[in-house]
């Protein structure tokens, strides 16, 4: 038998499962994930953190192939610090979409395989969500989920951030902008109904809150609903904090 | 040889040849002006070379490589899914240039986006829309409206829409076989009056009074065609425009959502407004210039016609 | 490429196919009737794999007729339908079955009214107000979703197909030279320059 040239398949790519979800509030954002990382059936660990503070007005979620999220997150935060040595200050969210874009578009012919989310606060002190996809288009949004349970997520935030295929109740509107303790609540949900119909969700769920200067958004949340942890590393006035909950662990 | 013929000459014997080369072509031509313009690179400008340079796989042929792990809108199984499906139509007429557009991205069969904007906004008087790879056409479209810029500067004078579309053709047309995928419409105004060329990934360019790109583009064609003469009010050009995506919306699957309509007149483009196209189905695009005053629908439209023809002694 | 429409009106349908007959890169036959007049008031426009075309159509036709001649008055159009639905469905479960798409017009004589119906080689049937087969329907039916009036006279009806003709012609790469149109109405079926 003569022998064929062997043609091996290079193929740096796997999907580590896992979901992503960032909403955006009139004066905060909340970004979160499930901690679950996995390969096909196994699970290689119950605690891979998905969701990265970049800056105390910028949060970074990814999502897709962990090794590659993992390369993409520690490259955007050498980015910014070099940002931080030239200018004395953090750069604002809208350049860090911009920044994430060339990034993930310099990686065009060969593509980061991640899905980004990128939450915090814009400069006029608005809540920002700005998804991308794998090789950087990107768009600014109030709301999105990425990942394997995305398809099960979305419509719910369609449902309940956009209204969408409701109808006020007569002499009544839908609010513009909805309270902090709202967004937490559909954030939870959100991630234990993904945990229940999808077997690559669950664990943990880590959900960080950006909060703009001045935002009373805590007020009327209750103290002891959820174990708020301050993370805020800047005395610029926006603060960051990390809530982290368990999800069914089967 | 010929330097101009051998910058952009496609002979090159590999793919990775054939990057490179095209990476050099684009860095010759921004020799000129800072790394800073992509973004701060806080000193460290020569470490991230912030003018085109792309990273390659190191296999022998990086383009199979891509083929292989994106969707080339063929293979849906792949992973990393770029957003394809889309309507995007440009017409002119003696009022200047309409550009209408859809909003939907789709991932196989998945609808990604609702809401992604597919005109670009090159700048006050160029616009570009968005059809194929939604990252290609961002980016370059982007990079685009530098380089107008920069010719602005250079030579106190606005680019011509030929030029600012020559320019992105070549650009293009230098990653040939790379992969890239983008159906483009570049609008404006310049000396010349109102203009539209169609400038797409294969490297095709062309000059024309009216274009629809995208899946969509033939159910837009339909509506668009029978419609159209040079000498529409600007009302009714942009009812054209607005029923001609709705037309695609509702007869193309991967077409939706909402249709975002510009007009490009001779102090710049204007944004006419966004229509919810379940809502043009139903009750039409409300109070404004040039509406039917009724839903696009079918049935809405033929409510209570019949076809029926019964003898009128039959009808008693 | 093969392009058929068929479009109701008040107390019509019209349905045109093109004429080419082809083969590989070259036009057999410019000329080619691809509309069956299957009863006095029914008319069929068939289109697809060259050979079964004509075979389905045939054998269409002479059970239609058969049923005429044993009974003495034909098949309603929405049973013709269903027959020659039924029909292709059972082909389709065959060793051998014929890939032919049709467009089915008849008019009612009991009801006063016209039928039109899309039938695909799977069997799919649709009763609709205007169809389209072939490559065409990618232009016409937008176009018709627009234009299209359930109440149009004849010359209205012929007006909206010269429409479809017109923008298939002058968007379709290989867009067919030709088109036979045919008529049917209360007074039967007859055949109507464009």
């Amino acid at each position: 038998m003569t022998q064929q040239p062997q043609q091996h398949a290079f193929n740096p790519y796997t999907e580590n499962g896992g979901t992503i979800l960032a909403i955006a509030g009139a004066d905060f954002t909340v970004i979160a994930g499930d901690t679950r990382q996995s390969e096909g059936y196994s699970i290689q660990t119950r605690y891979a953190p998905k969701v990265f503070k970049l800056t105390d007005k910028a949060v970074l979620a990814v999502n897709g192939f962990a090794a590659d999220g993992n390369m993409f997150v520690k490259k955007v935060k050498q980015r910014l610090e070099w940002y931080r040595h030239a200018h004395a200050k953090d750069m604002p969210i809208r350049s860090i979409a911009r920044l994430i874009q060339t990034m993930l578009y310099a990686r065009r012919f060969f593509p980061y395989y991640v899905y980004n989310i990128l939450g915090g606060i814009e400069e006029d002190g608005t809540g920002a969500v700005y998804s991308f996809d794998p090789v950087g288009s990107y768009e600014r949004e109030a709301c999105r989920a990425a990942g394997a349970a995305q398809a099960l997520v979305q419509p719910f935030l369609d449902n309940q951030i956009y209204f969408k295929n409701q109808t006020p109740a007569p002499g009544t509107v839908f609010p513009q902008h909805l309270p902090l303790s709202t967004v937490l609540e559909i954030v939870i949900d959100s991630f234990t109904g993904a945990t229940e119909r999808h077997i690559e969700v669950g664990d943990g769920l880590e959900m960080y809150v950006v909060l703009s200067k001045n935002s009373n958004a805590l007020q009327g949340l209750r103290a002891d609903a959820h174990s708020f942890q301050e993370v805020t590393s800047t005395a610029d006035g926006e603060r960051v904090f990390v809530i982290r909950r368990d999800l069914k662990k089967d | 040889m010929n330097s101009l013929v051998q910058r952009f000459s496609t002979s090159s014997s590999t793919p990775l040849a054939a990057l490179h080369k095209a990476a050099k072509v684009v860095t010759e031509e921004d020799d000129d002006f800072s790394d800073a313009a992509w973004g701060s690179e806080a000193g460290f400008g020569n470490i991230a070379k912030g003018v085109p340079s792309f990273a390659v796989p190191a296999v022998a042929d990086p383009t199979a490589f891509l083929r292989l792990h994106t969707d080339d809108h063929a293979d849906p199984s792949c992973r990393i899914k770029i957003q394809h499906g889309t309507t995007t139509l440009a017409f002119r007429f003696k009022g200047g240039v309409i550009v209408a557009v859809d909003s939907r991205a789709t991932a196989g069969s998945y609808i990604a986006s609702g809401t992604v904007k597919k005109v670009i906004e090159i700048n006050p008087y160029l616009l570009g829309t968005m059809a194929g790879g939604a990252a290609d056409c961002q980016y370059w479209e982007t990079y685009l409206g530098m380089h107008c810029r920069l010719h602005e500067l250079r030579n106190k004078e606005r680019i011509s829409v030929s030029a600012a579309s020559k320019f992105l053709s070549n650009l293009v047309y230098s990653y040939k076989g790379m992969g890239l995928s983008m159906g483009t419409m570049i609008c404006g105004w310049d000396k010349t009056g109102p203009s539209i060329f169609y400038v797409d990934s294969d490297g095709t360019r062309l000059k024309g009074d009216l274009f629809s790109v995208g899946s969509g583009s033939t159910f837009a064609y339909g509506v668009l065609d029978q419609g159209y003469h040079w000498d529409l009010t600007d009302e009714e050009a942009q009812e054209l425009g607005r029923r001609s995506i709705y037309a695609a919306g509702h007869r193309d699957a991967f077409s939706g959502n909402t249709v975002n309509l510009y007009h490009v007149k001779e102090h710049g483009w204007e944004f006419i407004g966004n229509y919810d196209v379940n809502k043009l189905h139903y009750d039409g695009p409300g109070n404004v210039a040039g509406s039917p005053g009724h839903g696009y629908g079918y049935d809405i439209r033929v409510e209570g016609l019949s076809s029926a023809n019964p003898p009128v002694a039959a009808a008693a | 490429m093969e392009t058929s429409f068929a479009i109701t009106g008040k107390g019509y349908v019209i349905v045109a196919a093109d004429t080419t007959a082809a083969r590989s890169i070259v036009k057999m036959k410019i000329d080619e009737d691809k509309i069956k007049v299957l009863g006095p008031h029914l008319l069929m426009a068939y289109s697809g794999e060259p050979g079964d075309t004509v075979q389905f159509a045939e054998y269409v036709e002479r059970n239609i007729r058969l049923y005429q001649i044993r009974n003495t008055y034909s098949l309603r159009p929405s049973a013709a339908a269903s027959w020659v639905r039924r029909s292709l469905a059972e082909s389709l479960r065959s060793r051998h079955p014929y890939s032919v798409n049709l467009l089915l017009g008849g008019y009612d004589t009991s009801s006063h009214d016209p039928h039109l119906y899309w039938i695909d080689y799977l069997g799919t049937i649709s009763e609709v107000p205007f169809a389209a087969h072939g490559y065409g329907s990618y232009f016409a039916l937008s176009l018709l979703d627009r234009y299209h009036n359930p109440e149009a006279s004849l010359e209205e009806g012929l007006e909206t197909l010269k429409r479809c003709i017109d923008e298939v012609s002058k968007r379709l790469v290989v867009s067919p030279g030709k088109y036979k149109v045919k008529v049917v109405d209360k007074d039967g079926v007859r055949e109507v320059e464009i």
